[in-house]
This record gives structure tokens, sequence and C-alpha cells, in this order.
């Protein structure tokens, strides 16, 4: 098996730090050229083996230190919106043109924390130890967005077994609000790994909708986690379409501090050829009153894999909690594997959490009604496997929005419908 | 000896001890402990050298810690591995050399040893410590062609088929327990069913932990050959102690072509006190194979004893449309913890499970449930469902649900749910309004919670298992 282990002189090659961000840096690489990357062996990990992925894959990881060429860039004509482009990680170019300059400020990212967290999950300390790039985004107090704002993430064609590490930062401020939408756009015909660390932070009753979609298929490897603090009264609602990806793996930490927060996550993902996708959430309710809500959709076909590992995490003061997770999941050929583990760890009594999780084939009936009224076999399992996913989809509220995103999903589909 | 002569106390009540005067292995877990319960059970050469091969694999094995509740490290070396009665060193040929102390011991437990008591119409073999006391039934038994035995008499008469079944499931190195388990079992049952016969009564099984500083470790061979069906109840108590007692046993089971085995288990080992001294640690692997086509395996448990409970009674669907199913209650209340559930791998077609595991946790314990099911990528059509649901009462205990799911074709199907949360208050408001206490309606809607799997248990033993769910709770509500 190779090893990815990455020398500690590279760090200066990233740029010039004070000592004590240079400490921060090789610690956690240290840990890293330890460990390498995550196998199954550990838990967290236990259905991705991240180790056995890369070394089938990639030949050799590169960091990228010299900048790419500018791309050219297809801007979403189909509603208007403010947006911010990031080419490989980097902040590049922003426009809030429907909005007031003086509620918002956006800066390239500069990480001032090297506490020590101890961290143990391998992903992390790579970040840590390598991230050079990322933008902080803050929403001032009591500003609501009037336009939907895009986040272009564009992956340039040079890429070629490198890994970038980017670390962004989200705070909403009080009684704020951001609509945004995660446009990822990969002209690299490469494998890349992209290893991404967020940091969320909602204010009092501030809202956060967050989309996430990949606009074409991609030979990219993602991994991001993604760490959100919800306060008294918050609301986070996410909706992830990730299908595209080799592999994708979206680690989200959440955690309800503060009295009557809410979250609610949704997904849905069409997965094809020896692609491997895990969602991964650990939602924490550490006040009383707090509601989650999870819903986890995947079909898969070929050989690829799904994995869904959820934990609600109910801490003993946090009374009145409602929280739920979801996990369907169609397999459409017999080289498919879907994994999940929903977890709960309860400490509290007067609350409701459930979950529920199913896996298996198209309903033989409802294929066979269709099929009656005249269609193929291959049109009623399109128009049965749409239903399904677009049911995440038709839960966004802004109908240009909707029905972009059912476009795109739509494509996704039909490129795997033409093949047959 | 530490023993506290406790049987007053009607919180425990099989909390007494028996003065009896023990033989014991010299203390300590080595070579010559296990020549010792070797030579002592008259045990030919290949199963000592069975059981060196396991204590040789014991040593480079770790014990694991990745389970939730975590306990203080126990001293290996600070353990008696063989107990037994004196007076049973030459064994009693019938029920009338026991020792009446053993007889009384076993009548305060409420098992009917004696034969004359016919009308419970139940079987019994009784471990007490490290050995089979008696087998009741054997002749009507040995009539229809079935073994049922202590495992260390089926090893000196029916030592081909212990060679051949013995540690096929749960092979000696599986994991520290078992691996222990295999190096120095002292008794257990073992039972044969042959080929097409309906084994006409309920088998059982009563162990009991008697002394001081001894563990217990036990281990159970079940074969039911094509076309049979056998029902085994296993039922465990012991006395209270305020040091912590280990109980590491392994339990086998096996089903041809055809053949049935339903397998209850209520286990009521000592739960330690209202502050957590004491109590056993029950770490128990116990796994059954449908071997045949056809065959099925249906785990029932009732846990509500031990200071913690650790295992996994699973299934390995082997034959085609084999059938592999677990109920189970968990009960845990002061500082109990209960790490358990099962695991079910399907590998042949066609095959199908159920999970149904109801959890209670109440006072300062935690509850875990903790499932694989594993459908492989042959193992076309096949089934699960899985429904775990858990009660909390009181806002200090736990309740956790850990499922793994995995699905590799797509001709199966998975269904799983878990859901958790208190009593109604509502039910409980009906039941006091038309005049049960507090109590009282705690213990119905409870029973009532558990109805899926009580109803699994033998008639026998539902009744017994509905009092002990509500005796478990007492003084948990109000």
């Amino acid at each position: 098996m190779l090893n990815f282990k990455i020398d500690t002189n590279k760090i200066d090659k990233i740029g010039k730090f004070t000592k004590e961000e240079k400490d921060f840096r090789i610690k956690n690489l240290n840990y890293f050229n330890d460990i390498g990357f995550p196998n199954k062996r550990n838990e967290d990990w236990k259905f991705s083996d991240l180790k056995e992925i890369v070394s089938k894959n990639f030949n050799k990881l590169n960091l990228k230190f010299e900048k790419s060429e500018k791309p050219k860039i297809d801007f979403i004509k189909d509603f208007e919106h403010n947006y911010i482009v990031i080419i490989n990680g980097e902040l590049v170019s922003s426009d809030f043109k429907y909005e007031e300059k003086n509620k918002i400020e956006l800066q390239t990212f500069i990480n001032d924390d090297y506490s020590d967290k101890n961290e143990k999950n391998p992903m992390i300390n790579l970040n840590h130890a390598l991230s050079d790039k990322g933008y902080f985004l803050e929403v001032k107090e009591n500003y609501k967005f009037k336009k939907i704002l895009v986040i272009y993430y564009l992956f340039t064609g040079d890429l070629d077994e490198n890994i970038l590490n980017s670390k962004n930062k989200i705070k909403i401020g009080k009684n704020s609000e951001l609509h945004c939408l995660e446009f990822v756009v990969n002209d690299s015909k490469r494998n890349f790994f992209n290893n991404v660390y967020e940091d969320i932070i909602l204010d009092d009753s501030a809202i956060l909708k967050n989309i996430c979609l990949q606009n074409s298929k991609s030979l990219g490897y993602f991994h991001k986690y993604s760490k959100n603090k919800l306060s008294s009264q918050s609301n986070l609602t996410s909706f992830i379409f990730p299908t595209g990806l080799k592999f994708y793996k979206l680690d989200l930490e959440i955690n309800l501090e503060g009295e009557r927060s809410e979250c609610n996550l949704q997904s849905a993902s069409f997965l094809n050829n020896n692609e491997h996708q895990e969602v991964k959430t650990r939602v924490n309710h550490l006040f009383p009153n707090c509601k989650s809500y999870q819903k986890v959709k995947n079909v898969l076909t070929a050989d690829s894999k799904g994995v869904y590992q959820g934990k609600i995490f109910v801490k003993d003061v946090a009374q009145k909690t409602d929280a739920y997770q979801l996990s369907k999941a169609i397999l459409l050929s017999d080289g498919s594997e879907f994994d999940s583990k929903p977890e709960l760890e309860i400490y509290a009594d007067d609350v409701k959490c459930s979950h529920g999780s199913t896996s298996g084939s198209l309903d033989k009936d409802s294929v066979y009604y269709l099929m009656t009224r005249g269609l193929s076999k291959k049109e009623s399992t399109k128009l049965l496997v749409n239903g399904f996913l677009n049911e995440v989809a038709d839960s966004i509220k802004s109908e240009s929005i909707k029905n972009f995103i059912k476009i795109k999903l739509d494509n996704q589909l039909l490129d795997e419908y033409k093949k047959h | 000896m530490k023993n506290q002569e406790l049987d007053q106390n009607k919180e425990y009540k099989y909390g007494f001890t028996t003065d009896i005067e023990n033989v014991k292995a010299p203390k300590g877990l080595s070579e010559e402990t296990i020549k010792f319960i070797s030579k002592i059970k008259k045990e030919p050469k290949w199963m000592l050298d069975w059981r060196l091969k396991a204590y040789n694999r014991l040593k480079v094995s770790k014990e694991p810690n990745w389970q939730k509740p975590k306990y203080p490290k126990i001293d290996y070396q600070d353990l008696y591995y063989y107990s037994a009665p004196k007076s049973m060193k030459d064994k009693p040929k019938s029920l009338d050399e026991v020792d009446p102390k053993l007889i009384e011991t076993y009548n305060k437990l409420g098992i009917p040893l004696n034969e004359q008591k016919k009308l419970s119409g139940v079987a019994v073999d009784a471990v007490f410590d490290s050995v089979s006391v008696a087998t009741t039934f054997k002749g009507e038994l040995t009539k229809k062609g079935i073994i049922f035995c202590p495992i260390s008499e089926a090893i000196q008469k029916h030592p081909d088929l212990v060679k051949k079944y013995l540690g096929s499931v749960i092979p000696i190195s599986d994991h520290y327990f078992a691996t222990l388990n295999s190096a120095v079992f002292t008794d257990g049952s073992f039972v044969y069913i042959p080929p097409n016969t309906r084994c006409p009564m309920e088998l059982s099984t009563y162990f009991r932990i008697n002394a001081a500083e001894t563990g217990q470790f036990e281990r159970t061979l079940i074969i039911a050959d094509k076309g049979s069906y056998v029902s085994y109840l296993e039922g465990c108590t012991a006395p209270m102690r305020d040091e912590n007692q280990l109980h590491a046993a392994n339990v086998e089971l096996i089903a041809l072509d055809d053949a049935e085995i339903k397998y209850s288990t209520v286990q009521n080992w000592y739960p330690g006190d209202k502050d957590g001294v004491g109590g056993i640690y029950n770490f128990v692997t116990k796994r059954g194979a449908c071997r045949g086509k056809n065959s099925k395996i249906s785990w029932t448990q009732v846990e509500t004893g031990s200071a913690i409970t650790w295992k996994y009674p699973s299934c390995i669907l082997q034959g085609d449309n084999s059938v592999g199913e677990f109920y189970s209650i968990a009960i845990t209340n002061n500082h109990q913890k209960a790490d358990t559930g099962t695991k079910m791998i399907h590998l042949g077609k066609n095959t199908k499970s159920k999970i149904i595991s109801k959890g209670i946790s109440a006072g300062k314990a935690d509850n875990t449930y903790r499932g694989l099911v594993d459908i492989g990528r042959k193992a076309l059509n096949s089934r699960n469902y899985t429904q775990c649901d858990s009660l909390l009462m009181g806002n200090k205990c736990g309740a956790h649900t850990v499922p793994y799911i995995k699905n590799k074709n797509s001709s199966s199907t998975i269904e799983h749910e878990a859901t958790t949360s208190k009593i109604n208050e509502d039910q409980l408001f009906y039941c006091n309004q038309r005049g049960l206490n507090q109590e009282e309606a705690v213990s119905l809607i409870v029973n009532g919670f558990c109805k899926d799997v009580l109803q699994q248990l033998p008639m026998e033993f539902a009744v017994e298992a509905q009092k002990l769910v509500g005796i478990s709770l007492e003084g948990s509500v109000g």
C-alpha cells in the first residue's frame, strides 16, 4: 500500500507563520502522518475505507502551490443572485449587487484558533496542518438577504493528483437571514482530492438556508467537515444533492446550543459507476425544546456504494427534544451496496426521538402498474426514481431555484438512462 | 468469605447463599488450572488439547473495549475457574443421592428438580457453580433418542457429536471472552435431537453461581438434526455479594435441514445493590447457525439482572429459506448497564430475519441496543424487519440505539425503525383513575410495551417473566 506521508518542511512552502501557528500545523501533520488516511478500523470510517480508496486511485498526492489560470465562468441565468467565486478553494471575486454592502463582510479566511482540540480525525488534522485557502463571510445583525447568494466552487482543468485543503467560515448575525446555493463546477478530468473544513455560526434567531449542488459528473474526491453552531431560536436548513463525484463524504456536526433552535437536513442522490458517497451526521441536542429533522434518500445503481451514518445525541437537560432521522435507499443493481447506521444516544426522558431506515428494490407493484399504462420498464423505473428523489427538491420554497435544481437532477438521471 | 446473608431482602429474592463445601481449582488462570479442570472432568486428550489451543490463543488476544458500558479491569488471576460442591465429586446416580442442601437450594429457586413434580412437564439440567447437578426426565427423553445431558458427560459418551460441532459456530479464536470460555469451560448442557423428532417437552437449564470469587463459564451445545424441533429455556440466579463476578458462557446452536430451535432466556443474575456495588458481569457469546434449508432459530431473552449485560445472540442464516428471529426485553434499573442486541447474517437465498427489541431504563441505568443486519451479495430475496423501542423513566438514565445495516443486493429489503420515549402520562392517568396505584400502573404499561416479546416465551415462563418485569422496576417511578 502506498504511503501518503507529507514532509513537515512542506509547511514552510505554504507561507510564513508565527511560531504558535507553525507548531499547531506540525502537530496536526505528525498526527496525520502517524495514522495516514483513515481506514475501516476507525469506527467513523467503518463503511468508507478511505485508505483503500485513495491508494487504489491515486499514485501520489501533491500539494498545489502555483496559481491556476482563471477559467471562464458560466454564471447561472435562471434567477437573479449575488455571488462569490472560489477557484480551487481560493476566494477570487464576489458581487453583492442586490445587498447593502455595509451589512456584509467577506475576506480571505485567516485562522486564529490554534487551541489544542486534540482532534482525532485524520482528515481534520490534515486540513489543520495544510489549509492555505478559504473565505470568511459574515452577515451583520438584523439583515435579511434580498436575493440568494450563489457560491461558485470552481475546480480548474490543471488539477491532477493534487490535494487541496481549505477552511471556510460563515457567521450569521442576530435576526439575520441568508439563503445560499453552493454550486460546484469541476473542469478537471483527472483525480484530485478536496478537503474542506467549514465552520458555521448562527447567532440568536438567525436563519441559514443552504443548498449544495454539483453541476456535472467529475472525478473529484471530496471530503467536507462542517461544524455548525446554532444559538437560540436559530434555524438551519440544508439541502444536499451531492451526486456526481467519485468519492464524497460529508461529515456534519450540528450543535443545538440554544433553546428552540432547529435544524432540517435533507439529501437526495443518485449514485452510479463506482461512486462512493457517505453522509454522516451528528446532531447534538444540548438545550431543551430543540428540533432536528433528517431525511436522506439514495438511489444506487451499477457498483456504487452509499452510506448513511447518523447520530442523534440528547443531553440530559435537553428535555422536550423532537428528533427524527429517516434514511431510504433504492438499490437498482446487485452490484450496489447501501450501509446505514442510524444511531440514537439519549439521556433525557421527555423526548420524542425516532428513526427509520429502509433499503430495497423498487416496488414491483408500482412498476407493474406503470407498465400496464403503456410505459416501458425503463421509463417506469425512471419515473419512480425521479419521484422518489424529487420529493426532497420539492420542499424547496423558491420556484425558480427549485426548477433549476430539478433540471440539473433530471440531467444526471438522463445521462444514466441514455447509456442503456 | 465476604458473603453477606441477605435473603430477607425482598428486592432480589434469589440473593441467598448455600453453605456447601466446595472443591475448587487453584486460583488463577494457567495451564495447570486447565489441566486440573480437564482431569477432574475425566476428559479425553483431544478435549484437553482443544482447551490448551484456546488458552494459547487467549495469551495473544486482547480484551475488547469498544462497548458502551465500561468496567474496571478484571484480574483473571484472582478468580477460581472451577468450583464444585464436594458431594458432587462422585457423581450421584439418582436424585436421592444428591446433597439435600442442593435440592433445598433449587426448591428455594422454584426449580422442579424432583421428578414427582411431573405436572410442570419440564426437563431440567441444573448447573450449580461449575458442575451439572442433575438432569431430570432422562428416561423419557432417551426413549425418543434425544440426548440431554451435561456437556462433560457428552464429551465422554458422544465424542463424535461433540467433536463435530463444538466450536463450529463460535470458533475458539472468536474473541477474548469466547476464547476464555473455550479454555476453561466447566460444564453446561448438551442437547441432540435426532432427525424427525419433536422434543415432547421444554428442555431447561438453571444456572446458579454460589461460591464467592468464582467465574462461571458454561458451554451449551444444541444440535437439531433434520426435521426436528426443540424448545430450550435457560434461567440464571446468583447470591448477593459486594464484589463483581464474571459470567462468560458460550452457547452454540446448530439447526440442520427443516429443523427449528427456540431458545429462551430469563436472565436474573444479581444486579448489584442500589449504589451499583456488586453484581454479575454477564459477558456471554450466543450464536446459532441455520445450516440447513428451511431451518429456523429463534432467540427470546428477558434480561433483568446483571450489573453489566453484554451479549448479542446471533443467527448465521446459511441455508436457503432459513429464518432467524430475535425477541428481547432488556430492563435496567439503578446502576445496571446493558449493551445487547443481535447479528443477523444473511448468506442463503430467501432468508428472513426479524428483530424486536424493547429496552427499558430507569434510575441511573444505561441501555444500549446494538445490532447488525448484513445481507450478502448472494442472499437474494432476503428480508429483514427490525423494531427497537426504548422507554426511559427519569432523566438520569440513558437509552441508545446503534444499528448497523448493510444491504448488498437489490432484491432484498431491510426495514428498521426505532423510537425512544417515556411512559405516556395519559396512559398513567387512565390507569390511576381506574384505581391502580402508580407502581401497578407502570407495571401494566411496561408489560403492554413488552407484549410482543413476552408472547414468544413458553407459557410457564411467560408468567414468571411478567412478574419479573414488574419487580425489576419497583421504586423507579414516583
